[in-house]
């Protein structure tokens, strides 16, 4: 899998002095990582929101025992092979944070 | 395997939250605070009519800004369940204000959804829909969840946000703080 690791600078990134606390790797299918201490918020299933409309949601058979993050790097497919953009969605609640923050970022492929 | 290239193109709308003036649940406000913005939401559960702070004054309001999808939040129910049952008849009103974070598609919007997850989390207090986020952003809210506590007379009092269990240190704060209120 070629990695392109495009990521997610969330919350405060905007100011380039925070890493990226999420990763985003094409595939397909595509995989969001995210980094140590930051969970992803698996009741709140991440979403790529396509121009025409299409909502692709990333999933991961493996959640931590409260059912509550993935355990598991979430993937998703993409519908159709090809150029496009969108945007993604998702809920992060880093672990020593003891809150949740919504990410929405625009991509493109 | 044909690998797709995923490119960043902007990070605008990185966050859909507003600046605020939330603080962690150590600090305080003190005896100072300004008035706390009215609540204008028209859906609500666990009420017979929509609540307004106006009609509350002489009671102390805890607002709870949580959304049903947020494990954090469902973590510090238990806490809110029991401020409810300790001083809602000594004159302490627990307020929901239910913030979806994702579009409607998600289902967070669906007053269905927060009906069942009232049961599930054993929540008797009020719950707005907060759905066009009128009210976090009123308030400046920026995270979930988060917690504005108001005087008798209408005033902020004491903000915070964060995850909290029943009996853990922010716990017994926030317990001091609704006593200290009621008490005045």
């Amino acid at each position: 899998m070629t990695r392109i690791a495009l990521l997610l600078a969330v919350l405060g990134a905007a100011c380039g002095r925070r890493p990226p606390i999420v990763t985003l790797e094409a595939g397909p299918p595509l995989r969001l990582v995210a980094a140590t201490g930051v969970r992803i918020n698996a009741r709140l299933k991440p979403a790529l929101e396509l121009d025409d409309g299409t909502v692709v949601r990333f999933d991961s058979p493996l959640l931590t025992p409260d059912s509550a993050y993935f355990a598991a790097a979430p993937t998703a497919a993409l519908p159709v092979s090809g150029s496009g953009h969108g945007t993604l969605r998702l809920s992060v609640c880093p672990s020593g944070e003891k809150i949740c923050r919504l990410v929405v970022m625009a991509v493109a492929w | 395997m044909r690998n797709s290239a995923i490119v960043m193109v902007s990070l605008a709308g990185l966050v859909a939250v507003t600046a605020a003036a939330i603080r962690h649940p150590a600090a305080s406000r003190g005896s100072g605070g300004i008035p706390a913005p009215e609540l204008t939401n028209t859906s609500w559960l666990n009420a017979d009519r929509p609540l307004r702070l106006a009609e509350l004054r002489g009671r102390v309001v805890l607002l709870n800004f949580w959304v049903f999808t947020c494990g954090n939040c469902t973590r510090t129910v238990p806490s809110l369940v029991s401020y409810d049952r300790m001083y809602r008849e000594r004159g302490l009103t627990i307020i929901g204000i239910h913030t979806p974070e994702f579009p409607p598609y998600a289902g967070e919007h669906d007053k269905g959804n927060l009906a069942r997850a009232l049961t599930r989390e054993g929540i008797a207090y009020p719950n707005a829909q907060d759905n066009d986020r009128r009210t976090w952003d009123a308030y400046g809210i920026r995270y979930w969840p988060s917690f504005v506590l108001i005087d008798k007379r209408g005033v902020i009092r004491y903000t915070g946000y964060g995850e909290f269990h029943l009996d853990d240190e922010d716990f017994r704060t926030w317990h001091q703080r609704i006593r200290q209120l009621l008490a005045e």
